[in-house]
């Protein structure tokens, strides 16, 4: 067998590793090892000069694998990637090997036992490189149209600028018309659009362009394919129910919230009077003057902030729900238009109208609504009083801690938004939800509306609580990143996945239920029997199918049955 | 416990520039205050939007003893006018408690 020419580069990170491990006595028992031709210190890694390093060793040396001892693969791994690519070795005969996070910061009272760690990881890392091979990326056409998933405002607004940008678009709404939230709304902030409004020029905006395709009364049964192809069955209801299949590259997730419903008893819900916000907003858009609820006047109105919202430590909405506070401030302006002699009062736990629906919140208060502060452990209650009208109890924290009895004509829960219930949705596309139910991004920052499934975005408030203009900024972001993918005409994929080797796979069944994204399937035809095969541009590389496989068929690209042999006894050899 | 009674404040309130609800109870009108009164305005100002009457008139003491200084208002970050609320409330006794 050839000898390999691998190149190890232990990092100080300067201190973070080197205090706690003794880098140069790492390099020192690995720098003889067979198939080792350099290993070096370095301050910082991941510095340019030391970049510039590496890329010499590569070139001068002719190194053929290369292994960094640093931090989590998480922060480099595109890096030294990228140093090795440029100096024309191929990226995947590279490891990353974690010395810091799973080393350094873990053992800061051990120097001794950190250094043996260190040292054990790093052979294991030499022993995963040597059996490293060249691969190149799976590359796919990609088809040029996109699925967006729900018509509300995010929807929309993203599908008209897919087609602006000259994909095909596909717009699938399981209601019967489109506008989601916003289609019923009145005079919205800042400058008072109604939502209804809004909602019916994007509706014009989306039926003028040709290359949008809208389904309303329709859902998303199935999807199948890849990413680049993805293969999604369509179910339409009412009067020509059908089921029709289409292809297209990328998938947009846009399928809004649902409001909180109180339980019966919460805060007196159920009680004649008591109402949710979006009850009430129903209720002001409809108002023309002064307000009547069941043929009364409503002149007393008071507001019960973060209902099911901000639950404490055991309550499944644990979330501040961001939109309420500034809704509920701006209904109350809404009601004064409409009475100005209306009497507003806020009970709230922490008054939350962030940017600039702080001056709503400043006009309220000069208007002459009250805002009183309940505490946690103490909310308010709510019952029916002798009169007839409503009764809440406060204890009021701005005044002196005093009780105070609130007589009211109408009490409106300020109620927070929550995850829609999708179950059917989220199987079909096998997206990950959070602990809170909402779909979860990669990244918050940097890759704020792409999912960990290949082509498939999220945004608007299927991702978490925002108001209308966030919503539609995120759909936005989701265009770009859907178009960015589509627009090449093909995708470049990560090749570290897994395969079956045929010769010894019985189609046993084992593996194609561990697949969290269906990448494996049996196919007839290899010498006459059925077998499992993994399609390269499904799989995700996680890897849990290869330890199932009895027969040890499966193997994972870069981590192989060899490879994890070997590298246990790399871990397992004698320090000395 | 005391009962809000919404209407009160149209009692007290003199002219369009009384605007107690303005308030947004940060504290600092108590802090700077050179007679270290301890209820005017702020807590004062919250009985009257609550309308809580009792506690009003048991502040007849600290309602005279402002000195209209300004120097509340002046730093007031919600734009409360606190001395003109105070020449309100001044009102509000004359008529009510010395039947002036």
């Amino acid at each position: 067998m050839n000898r390999r020419k691998i190149g190890v580069y232990v990092c100080h990170c300067g201190g973070n590793i080197s205090d706690y491990v003794d880098v140069e006595k790492v390099v020192d028992a690995v720098k003889d090892e067979e198939d080792v031709v350099v290993a070096r210190t370095a301050m910082f890694t991941c510095s340019d000069a030391t970049q510039q390093e590496i890329y010499d060793d590569i070139r001068e040396l002719g190194l053929d694998g290369l292994v960094v001892a640093s931090c989590s693969p998480k922060l480099h791994t595109f890096t030294f990637r990228g140093v090795a690519k440029r100096a024309g070795l191929n990226p995947f005969q590279y490891t990353q090997v974690n010395v810091r996070e799973q080393c350094s910061w873990a053992h800061t009272d051990d120097r001794q036992g950190a250094t043996e760690k260190a040292l054990r990881l790093v052979r294991a890392g030499i022993a995963r490189t040597r059996l490293l091979r060249p691969l190149e990326p799976t590359v796919v056409e990609t088809v040029p149209k996109t699925l967006v998933i729900g018509a509300g405002i995010a929807g929309l607004r993203a599908a008209i600028g897919l087609a602006d940008i000259g994909l095909s678009v596909v717009v699938v709404e399981r209601e019967a018309e489109v506008g989601g939230w916003v289609k019923d709304f009145g005079p919205m902030y800042p400058r008072d659009k109604e939502g209804r409004e809004l909602v019916r020029q994007l509706e014009a905006k989306v039926r003028q362009r040709e290359n949008i395709a809208l389904f309303t009364s329709a859902e998303v049964v199935r999807k199948a394919g890849s990413f680049g192809d993805y293969v999604v069955d369509i179910k339409t209801h009412g009067k020509s129910s059908m089921t029709m299949q289409i292809h297209v590259g990328s998938i947009i997730v846009a399928t809004g919230f649902d409001s909180y419903q109180p339980e019966e008893g919460e805060y007196g819900y159920g009680i004649d009077g008591v109402v949710t916000l979006p009850e009430y907003k129903k209720m002001l858009d409809a108002a023309e003057g002064s307000l009547e609820y069941h043929g009364r006047p409503v002149k007393d109105v008071a507001y019960i902030y973060c209902v099911g919202s901000r639950q404490g430590d055991d309550g499944p909405h644990q979330y501040c729900s961001r939109f309420c506070c500034s809704a509920a401030v701006h209904s109350a302006l809404e009601l004064y238009t409409r009475d100005p002699s209306a009497r507003q009062f806020h009970l709230y736990r922490d008054m939350r109208t962030y940017g600039r629906y702080e001056l709503m919140y400043r006009e309220s208060r000069e208007k002459g609504s009250t805002y009183l502060k309940f505490a946690e452990d103490e909310p308010p209650a709510v019952r029916k009083g002798a009169d007839g009208r409503l009764v809440v109890t406060i204890r009021d924290q701005l005044t002196g801690q005093k009780e105070v009895e609130i007589p009211a004509d109408l009490v409106v829960l300020v109620t927070g938004m929550v995850p829609r219930e999708n179950d059917a949705l989220v199987g079909a596309l096998k997206l990950p939800v959070g602990r809170d139910g909402f779909f979860n991004e990669i990244h918050p920052k940097l890759r704020p509306v792409e999912t960990v499934v290949d082509g498939v975005t999220i945004c608007g408030a299927c991702q978490f609580p925002k108001n209308a203009s966030e919503s539609v900024a995120s759909g936005l972001a989701a265009v770009t990143q859907s178009a960015a993918m589509l627009k090449q005409g093909r995708a470049e994929l990560d090749p570290q996945v897994a395969s079956v080797d045929p010769q010894l796979c019985t189609d046993c069944g084992v593996c194609y239920a561990t697949c969290p994204y269906d990448a494996i399937s049996p196919q007839e035809g290899h010498e006459g029997r059925r077998v499992a095969v993994i399609d390269p541009a499904t799989c995700k590389g996680c890897g849990g199918c290869a330890p199932v496989c009895p027969e040890r068929a499966i193997n994972l690209e870069g981590y192989t049955q060899a490879q994890i042999k070997a590298m246990i006894e790399g871990l397992a050899r004698e320090v000395v | 416990m005391a009962v809000a009674r919404p209407t009160f404040i149209d009692e007290v309130r003199q002219s369009e520039q009384f605007n107690a609800a303005a308030c947004m109870n940060c504290g600092v009108c108590t802090a700077i205050c050179p007679m270290g009164l301890e209820h005017l305005p702020r807590e004062i100002f919250r009985y009257v939007v609550l309308g809580m009457e009792e506690e009003v008139l048991k502040e007849q003491e600290t309602v005279f003893s402002c000195l209209l200084c300004k120097l509340c208002e002046e730093n007031c970050p919600a734009g409360v006018h606190i001395t003109e609320n105070v020449r309100s409330l001044r009102h509000y006794f004359d008529r009510k408690a010395f039947r002036i």
